[in-house]
């Protein structure tokens, strides 16, 4: 069953009087509960395609369904509702609430919800933290984390309202190898636990290693799939 | 909402350096809003008190005829029109529940005539049965010199503000009856012409008739009086009893209508037709006896004079005061709310009662000095609202900066799930925050500073400050709805102040946090 079905997506941008053709028909799609990877060199689209899945930019044309909704003619609120209840993120630098510890920041998309009381929100969100190994350090604010410690709070984060997908756009670029190769592996054995698809991209080489497949963009289109 | 708060807090907390400029500007104007408000409120009900319970009342009647409403100072100079039907006026306030008590009185202008040749002085008189004034108005002054008017007494009272401008045109100093000069009480000017001084125990006033007569009396001086509040102001207006008055100003005086009215043998002898004349002449209507009604309110009359005559020889004619001529009837409301509402439903009465009389209410009886306190009032309620609106331009810049700084943590929450009203509901919950304490604490210290200027009772004989004062000892105070009305500008401002950075951050999207990262 696919979670994401993509079809001739394009996507442009306006700079000054030129017009950047940056996704340019992208037909794509992805199962429940896979662990896809997106590489591709600088420029080539693989930020806009996880934006546009994620409803944080929009579709200058074509097709995107999340589950069965069509995201391209949502309005606002249902966007953020879809963000909110389906979709995870975790991104390369601001990723966190400064002035929330790292068990808040975790319970904060929970409360956002207001489906659960606040034992059951806590108790979720410790459950996450426990699982990305973090219980040491769940009352610690962003500042007072590691790069790859501020990551693994946001795998969680991104995880806690079980939702469908997990975008992560390149979790690893400000990370260390070894720190960037362990986030890596937890998104992995997160995807294995939580049955959640997890679409990432990265430039490790040794992507292939974590992914169960690759898709390859180059100039704004899929130029494998792997 | 608690998570809110939390944020809110953690936030306020963590840019503690614009809080803190936010904070120290919601401080300064709910700190100046709050001693403007008592201000404001000190100097209104100052002004209520002075001049209402001690000049005006709340509503003044004017006869119909009289075009300006201006009447205690009309710029213009003109007289005020008669009332020449005070009794039936009276008849009708006695009917009407919402009044407390009123007193009819003469109002209009009279030149001081100089006795060495000298330029003659002008000045405002008030005629009045100074007992029922007192009655009205107890405790509104005190004699410095002298003493006041006795029940029925005649001669006049000069406050120090007529006494100063008199000497001002005249070089003559006036002083009350048997007494001598008290440098204590003169002025720095006088004092420096005392060793040339011309000093007067009575008055020379000259009044204007309808009929454009004039008519001079001579009123000794029983005292130097001094208002209480506003002694500048109150203190142009001679005070002398109406009989005097209406002499002076060519009014139809109580003894006047007194002799008036015609026995039944006059009005026979004026019907006769002539036909029997022996009957004319041996009748007794040719001899009658000067006998005149006599009422509990009562006064001993003078002769009238064309010439300057002293108008204190007293005759043997008892006669009622307000069968003579006002100009004014002050009245005292009972309560003083809704001022407009009971003027109207008085001059309903009046009108139906087709007296010829219409009520106007006290602030446009006392004309310029009303519209000056209006003003000052404005312009005092201007001056901090000036200063919430550059409080609020500079809060709405402040906060919108912060708004923009924080692209990353708001993109990132609209990211996660966070709705547009989370992130306006967070925005208005730190501004609110803020407010709360620093406004709050304002408020208090407006509250204290307002206590300690009160106890402090700066005085002031300026007339424009004690028009601020709302009389001559400064006393602001703050009601509890005063502090309510505080409280409601402050949640305005802050409202008003947190609309833009608010916008500003709801249309933060998460792009823009990925595009500006």
């Amino acid at each position: 069953m696919n979670i994401i079905e993509i079809s001739k997506l394009k996507k442009d941008y306006a700079l000054g009087k030129t017009t950047v053709h940056a996704l340019r028909g992208i037909d794509l799609s992805i199962e429940k509960g896979d662990l896809i990877s997106i590489i591709g060199p600088s420029g080539s689209g693989k930020t806009t395609l996880l934006n546009v899945i994620g409803c944080i930019d929009e579709a200058t044309e074509g097709s995107v369904k999340v589950g069965d909704r069509e995201i391209t003619r949502m309005n606002d609120k249902e966007i953020t509702d879809l963000r909110l209840h389906h979709v995870g993120f975790i991104f390369q630098t601001f990723n966190l609430i400064p002035v929330l510890n790292a068990i808040e920041n975790v319970e904060f998309p929970l409360l956002l919800m207001k489906k659960q009381s606040k034992v059951e929100i806590r108790k979720r969100a410790e459950k996450l933290i426990d699982e990305v190994g973090l219980r040491e350090y769940m009352k610690h604010r962003p500042a007072e984390l590691s790069g790859g410690q501020r990551q693994r709070v946001a795998i969680a984060r991104a995880l806690v309202t079980n939702p469908d997908i997990v975008l992560a756009d390149e979790p690893t670029a400000n990370l260390d190898s070894v720190t960037g190769a362990q986030i890596l592996d937890l998104m992995k054995e997160m995807n294995r636990i939580e049955k959640t698809t997890f679409i990432f991209s990265t430039h490790d080489a040794n992507v292939l290693k974590y992914a169960n497949s690759v898709v390859k963009i180059r100039d704004g289109l899929i130029a494998e799939e792997a | 909402m608690q998570l809110i708060i939390k944020i809110a807090w953690r936030n306020i907390m963590r840019h503690r350096g614009k809080s803190l400029v936010i904070g120290v500007i919601l401080f300064v104007g709910a700190l100046l809003m709050t001693v403007g408000n008592g201000v404001i409120s000190g100097m209104d009900k100052g002004l209520r008190k002075n001049i209402i319970n001690g000049f005006t009342g709340d509503i003044v009647l004017v006869a119909e005829s009289q075009e300006s409403d201006a009447v205690f100072m009309d710029m213009m100079g003109k007289s005020v029109e008669p009332i020449n039907n005070f009794k039936q006026v009276d008849s009708l306030l006695k009917t009407v529940d919402m009044l407390k008590d009123w007193v009819p009185i003469g109002k209009n202008g009279a030149m001081v005539l100089n006795e060495e040749g000298g330029a003659p002085g002008f000045t405002f008189l008030i005629g009045m049965d100074f007992e029922r004034y007192r009655r009205m108005f107890p405790n509104t002054m005190k004699a410095v010199e002298g003493r006041l008017l006795e029940p029925g007494e005649k001669g006049v009272l000069v406050p120090t503000g007529a006494r100063k401008q008199m000497f001002e045109v005249s070089n003559i100093w006036f002083i009350p009856e048997g007494c001598g000069i008290d440098t204590t009480q003169m002025f720095p000017e006088a004092k420096e012409a005392l060793s040339g001084l011309v000093s007067k125990q009575n008055i020379v006033f000259m009044g204007m008739g309808a009929d454009n007569t004039s008519t001079d009396i001579r009123l000794g001086i029983k005292g130097i009086v001094r208002y209480n509040a506003l002694n500048h102001i109150w203190g142009h207006f001679g005070l002398v009893d109406i009989e005097s008055y209406r002499t002076c100003l060519g009014y139809i005086s109580a003894k006047d209508k007194a002799s008036l009215e015609l026995s039944d043998d006059d009005k026979s002898l004026l019907e006769d037709d002539g036909t029997d004349l022996d009957n004319l002449f041996s009748s007794d209507g040719m001899m009658t006896d000067n006998v005149f009604a006599s009422t509990s309110v009562a006064a001993v009359e003078t002769v009238p004079s064309t010439t300057v005559a002293s108008a204190e020889q007293p005759e043997a004619v008892v006669t009622d005061l307000d069968d003579g001529a006002y100009n004014l009837v002050l009245v005292l409301l009972k309560d003083h709310e809704k001022l407009d509402e009971k003027v109207k439903l008085l001059n309903e009465r009046l009108k139906a009662a087709n007296l010829g009389v219409r009520a106007i209410s006290w602030k446009k009886a006392i004309g310029a000095i009303g519209s000056m306190a209006v003003l000052i009032k404005s312009a005092l309620f201007l001056f901090v609202m000036f200063l919430f609106f550059v409080a609020i331009i500079i809060i709405v810049n402040t906060l919108s900066m912060a708004a923009l700084e924080r692209t990353s943590e708001i993109g990132m929450m609209r990211a996660v799930g966070a709705r547009k009203g989370f992130i306006s509901t967070m925005f208005l919950g730190e501004t609110a925050l803020l407010s709360f304490f620093f406004g709050g604490l304002g408020i208090v210290v407006g509250y204290s500073v307002v206590r300690i200027l009160a106890a402090l009772k700066f005085t002031s004989d300026n007339d424009m400050v004690q028009l601020l004062f709302g009389g001559d000892t400064f006393h602001p105070l703050l009601s509890g709805g005063d502090i309510m009305l505080a409280i409601i500008q402050l949640a305005f401002v802050t409202l008003l102040a947190v609309v833009y950075p608010m916008s500003v951050a709801r249309s933060i999207t998460p792009l823009d946090a990925i595009t500006r990262e």
